[in-house]
């Protein structure tokens, strides 16, 4: 049953120091008013996992909001490199960053193990990379009709899952589109979820291609109106490129990074 | 992550003209990237009615030329999640769209296997081993890189090709650091079963085309682009490449790997050229990834 509260409620009543909270969102639809009310609210000792990190886990993580991360690629989309992630791992700033790399699929396919409430994914991918040997989270496994030898991940229930949507309905339904990537199974394989919305609505049109989360799925819903920027919300905002490429410079050194999140991030309230 | 030129084993010979006796050649004056971008666009050929899954923009060029000419069942997107009804210039908007393929669907299809991805690679040794996860030792590495993304899936279900935009000792590795995609030796280490969709197709690089169709699976000259000698290639590689040697002596017709003429890239015809430089690529991306 989902609520509809204001956003650093919301934050406030499901993220806790320690959880595993996992942001998803691919290129569009990236949960940025959520993720700075987490920095905001200074929690510690994160477990992030997304597939694609990008520049609100650069912030978290220059933050020192993260213990450690999950993911399967993190940079600036078309630009480059995450300097604070690899701040972190390389020179362990602000804080020792430790890593679990998966493939792209490993991860989709442990939210949806975790969603299905089954204990492990199963998958062709990793064997013959080095990837089995640098974390205990990726184990062979024989196939019991065929005898094939394959490869198992756990499934990921994050203690809260964050996405953002176009729309929900005021009873906490959610409904989003364009280019979709594991919003739901994120939030199905969560205990608690966040959905952030560009508006709230009194009835969701029905849309070909769209996603529906039910407000049973979901803890709380969040209006938060550009809360996907710099990334986009289809039929909402358009793709702030340009700021995408200045994040190359604010992120490069730390002073200018940490000035940039005083002025932008820590000095603002929520929206609502 | 890109390269510096300060390790590069051997000054650049300049750009490519056509070699005189060259049959297929096009007009005089294609730049050195559009001989990679023909190249890439080979290595999708014959390939029919799949997902060329592109990454770099030699490469991105190269699936939309391959299918607007000899591979016409190619399907290229938009960069993102739309298939395109037609190839569209690089960074143009899609237009009309042949279908969606959201990021959830692309792992289904890597998992299918109707797919010939072509990706970069930070590493790579003899056997095509390829690491985009961290240079150094992984625990704390002296570099990290972007993460394994698609690799361990890419290269264990779908034929896959690399494009290397600058060839040189800082990539071609005589081991990488961190497999994060798997080469042939690593694969036939683990079995028929396992491996039997593993098919690592070719590396296309700035100066020139190889496989791993050596006898024992190792990475093999096809060819080299107009321009470049074979001394340079060795120079800009951390191992022995199998037919790279300096050519015995200039007898009969060149095939790959055996000796003799050293084989040569195809020059780009006029229509690609015109495809490349009018249609797909009037801004002159493609120069700012090759050099000339």
């Amino acid at each position: 049953m989902a609520t509809v509260v204001p956003l650093a409620e919301a934050v406030g009543n499901l993220v806790h120091d320690g959880d595993s909270v996992a942001m998803e969102g691919f290129t569009h639809l990236i949960p940025y008013a959520a993720g700075h009310e987490i920095i905001r609210q200074g929690h510690r000792g994160l477990t992030l996992i997304r597939m694609t990190p990008d520049l609100i886990y650069d912030q978290l993580i220059g933050m020192g909001c993260a213990r450690r991360l999950v993911f399967s690629w993190g940079g600036n989309p078309g630009v480059g490199s995450l300097h604070r992630f690899r701040d972190a791992v390389q020179n362990h700033w602000p804080a020792p960053l430790e890593i679990e790399e998966h493939s792209h699929a490993g991860i989709a396919n442990a939210y949806v193990a975790g969603a299905s409430g089954l204990p492990f994914a199963v998958l062709r991918g990793y064997r013959g990379t080095d990837l089995p040997s640098r974390t205990p989270n990726i184990r062979p496994i024989t196939c019991p009709f065929t005898g094939e030898e394959l490869t198992a991940v756990p499934a990921i229930n994050p203690d809260v899952a964050i996405v953002h949507a176009q729309r929900a309905d005021r009873r906490g339904n959610v409904q989003l589109w364009g280019i979709t990537g594991v919003q739901k199974e994120a939030v199905l394989a969560a205990r608690r979820s966040l959905v952030t919305v560009e508006e709230i609505v009194e009835e969701l049109e029905p849309r070909p291609g769209a996603v529906v989360l039910p407000e049973w799925a979901i803890t709380h819903v969040s209006e938060a109106p550009l809360g996907s920027h710099p990334s986009y919300s289809a039929g909402y905002t358009v793709r702030d490129n340009d700021f995408y490429q200045a994040w190359d410079g604010i992120a490069r050194d730390r002073d200018t990074f940490l000035a940039w999140m005083d002025e932008n991030v820590l000095d603002r309230k929520a929206a609502r | 992550m890109s390269t510096t030129g300060a390790d590069r084993g051997a000054t650049r010979a300049g750009t490519a003209r056509t070699g005189a006796g060259d049959s297929d050649a096009g007009p005089a004056g294609a730049t050195r990237a559009e001989i990679c971008v023909v190249a890439c666009a080979e290595a999708w050929r014959g390939d029919g009615e799949i997902l060329a899954a592109a990454m770099g923009t030699c490469s991105i060029l190269g699936a939309r030329l391959a299918r607007l000419t000899f591979e016409p069942g190619l399907l290229t997107t938009d960069g993102g999640a739309l298939l395109t009804a037609e190839p569209v210039p690089i960074g143009a908007p899609a237009g009309p769209a042949e279908g969606w393929m959201p990021f959830r669907d692309h792992l289904w299809l890597v998992q299918n296997g109707r797919r010939h991805v072509m990706m970069g690679a930070s590493q790579i040794d003899r056997y095509g081993n390829t690491n985009i996860s961290a240079i150094g030792a992984w625990e704390r590495p002296a570099s990290q890189l972007l993460g394994v993304r698609g690799a361990p899936g890419n290269t264990i279900c779908n034929p896959t090709s690399y494009w290397i935009p600058r060839h040189s000792t800082r990539v071609f590795v005589p081991e990488v650091d961190t497999a994060s995609g798997v080469g042939t030796d690593r694969a036939a280490r683990l079995g028929p079963r396992a491996s039997r969709f593993h098919d690592l197709r070719r590396v296309v690089t700035d100066l020139g085309v190889f496989d791993f169709r050596a006898p024992d699976g190792s990475m093999r000259l096809v060819s080299l682009h107009p321009g470049v000698d074979a001394g340079e290639v060795a120079a800009a590689t951390g191992f022995a490449i199998h037919g790279l040697a300096e050519p015995a002596e200039p007898a009969g017709p060149a095939e790959p790997g055996t000796g003799g003429e050293v084989p040569r890239t195809r020059m780009p015809t006029g229509e690609e050229l015109r495809l490349i430089r009018e249609v797909l690529d009037p801004g002159g991306l493609r120069d700012r990834e090759v050099r000339a």
